[in-house]
C-alpha cells in the first residue's frame, strides 16, 4: 500500500492542481492507498469533497484505502469529525453542528434528501438572513449543479458535497464533485461525428456549455441548457463566485465576468465550487428581469 | 381543466419526470384550445428540468400565442415565473435537428477569438 501525503489544501487553483496529482496517484495504484495528513494544517470543503469521492472511487475499483487518523492534527480532525467525513470512513466520532456543512455522498440522484440538505443544512442554519422565498430560489438554482452531475457525468461513484460557513468573510461555500467523464469529454463525444471535435480545446468546450440553451442532452422535442445560465446569473447578482474544474479546463464566474482557461493537468470528472455572500441586500431578482419587480 | 400542483406533484417542482407527468396531463386540452389552470400557490422550489418538460415541451404542440392564451399559471411566485419565462424563451428558439458541424464551427470560431 502506498503512502500519499495530503498537504494543507485551500480552494485556489494551485490546491486543485495538488488534488489532481493525488487523484492520478491514487487512481493508478491497485495496491491501495494510505492517506497521511502529517503535513496538513487545514482542508477546505472542496478538498474534503474531492478526497472523499476519490477514496470511494478507489474502493469502487477494489483498491484498498485507509485514512491514517493518527496523523491528523487536532483542528483538521475536529473539522473532519464535525462534517461527518471521519465517520463516513470508519472513525467512531459522530458529526455535530458547527460551521461545517456535512460531507455528503449520493450514489444516485435522491432529489428530496439533496434538496433538504441544501435547504436545512446549507442555508437553513440561520447564517443567511434572507426570506424563505429567497432561500427556496437559491436551492432551486444550486440544484441545477446536481442535476447536471447526475445526468451528464456518468460518474460510477456518484456525487460528493461538502460546505462551510466562513464567519470572518460572512461567506457560504459549497463544493460538489463527481468522478465522471467531465464536461469537455462529454461535448467532444457528443460532437464526434465531426472529426474536428477531437481537437477542440477543453476551455472552449466549457465556454460553449456555459452559454444559454446549449446542451448535450438527447431528448427530442425538449429544449434544455438553462441550468448553468440561471445559476451564473444568480451568482453575478449575489457578487459571489462559481468555479468549475472539469478535465483540464477551468471556468470562473464572478463580479468581473466569465473566464475560461486550459490548465496543465486535470482529472476525470467535474468539481464545482460556489461561494455566496450572506448579505441580504445582495439578494434581489431585479436585474435578472428588468421589467419585473424585486422578489421581496 | 384545473390542477392544484401541490396535490398532484408536491411542494417542489424540480425534476424532469414530474414535468413530463404534468405535460402529459395538459397537452391534449391545450391542443383542443381548452383553458388549463395550474395552481402553483403551495409550491416552494423550482428548477429548470421540471419546466423544460412540463411547459417548454408544450411548444411542440401549441403555438406560443395559444400557450399564453389558454395556459393560466396561478399563484406562481417570482422565482417560478423567472424560470418559466426563461424556459419558454429557450423552447421557442429550439431546433430539434442538431447540426453538429455548426456547433463545432461555432466553438472553433469562439476558440479563434480567444487566441487573438
Amino acid at each position: 500500500m502506498q503512502n500519499v501525503l495530503v498537504p494543507t489544501l485551500n480552494d485556489g487553483q494551485y490546491d486543485f492542481l495538488r488534488l489532481f496529482q493525488i487523484w492520478e496517484t491514487v487512481s493508478t495504484a491497485p495496491q491501495g492507498t494510505r492517506f497521511d495528513f502529517s503535513y496538513c494544517t487545514f482542508l477546505r470543503p472542496s478538498a474534503v469533497a474531492f478526497l472523499g469521492g476519490l477514496a470511494r472511487l478507489a474502493q469502487h475499483h477494489n483498491y484498498p484505502v485507509t485514512f491514517a487518523w493518527e496523523t491528523i492534527s487536532g483542528a483538521v480532525m475536529a473539522n473532519l469529525c464535525q462534517n461527518g467525513f471521519a465517520s463516513s470512513f470508519g472513525h467512531p466520532s459522530p458529526g455535530w453542528n458547527g460551521n461545517s456543512i456535512p460531507f455528503r455522498e449520493d450514489r444516485v440522484s435522491a432529489t428530496d434528501p439533496i434538496l433538504d440538505y441544501l435547504t436545512d443544512l446549507w442555508l437553513g442554519r440561520g447564517w443567511v438572513q434572507v426570506s424563505p422565498l429567497l432561500k427556496d430560489a437559491i436551492v432551486g438554482k444550486v440544484w441545477e449543479i446536481y442535476t447536471n452531475s447526475f445526468e451528464h457525468s456518468a460518474s460510477s461513484v456518484g456525487v460528493y458535497s461538502c460546505g462551510q460557513y466562513f464567519q470572518a468573510m460572512n461567506q457560504l461555500a459549497l463544493s460538489v464533485v463527481d468522478f465522471g467523464m467531465g464536461i469537455p469529454t462529454k461535448i467532444r463525444r457528443y460532437l464526434q461525428s465531426d472529426p474536428r471535435a477531437a481537437n477542440l480545446l477543453s476551455s472552449s468546450c466549457l465556454e460553449w456549455a456555459f452559454q444559454s440553451g446549449n446542451t448535450t442532452s438527447h431528448q427530442p422535442g425538449v429544449a434544455r441548457g438553462l441550468g448553468l445560465d440561471l445559476l451564473k446569473e444568480f451568482i453575478r447578482i449575489n457578487q459571489g463566485s462559481l468555479e468549475i474544474y472539469s478535465n483540464n479546463a477551468y471556468a470562473i464566474v464572478d463580479r468581473n465576468g466569465e473566464r475560461f482557461q486550459d490548465m496543465n493537468s486535470g482529472f476525470a470528472g467535474t468539481a464545482v465550487l460556489i461561494k455566496l455572500n450572506c448579505d441580504e441586500t445582495l439578494y434581489h431578482f431585479r436585474g435578472e428581469f428588468p421589467n419585473r419587480g424585486e422578489a421581496e | 381543466m384545473r390542477l392544484v400542483i401541490s396535490e398532484t406533484i408536491g411542494a417542489r417542482c424540480i425534476v424532469a419526470e414530474d414535468g413530463q407527468r404534468l405535460h402529459d396531463a395538459v397537452v391534449g386540452h391545450l391542443r383542443d384550445n381548452e383553458d388549463v389552470f395550474l395552481d402553483f400557490s403551495e409550491v416552494r422550489q423550482f428548477a429548470s428540468p421540471f419546466f423544460n418538460f412540463s411547459i417548454g415541451q408544450l411548444l411542440n404542440d401549441v403555438s406560443e400565442v395559444n400557450l399564453r392564451k389558454f395556459l393560466h399559471l396561478e399563484g406562481l411566485n417570482e422565482t417560478g415565473r423567472i424560470v418559466v419565462e426563461r424556459v419558454i424563451a429557450n423552447a421557442s428558439k429550439y431546433q430539434n435537428n442538431e447540426d453538429y458541424r455548426k456547433i463545432v464551427d461555432d466553438i472553433l470560431e469562439q476558440q479563434a477569438k480567444g487566441e487573438d
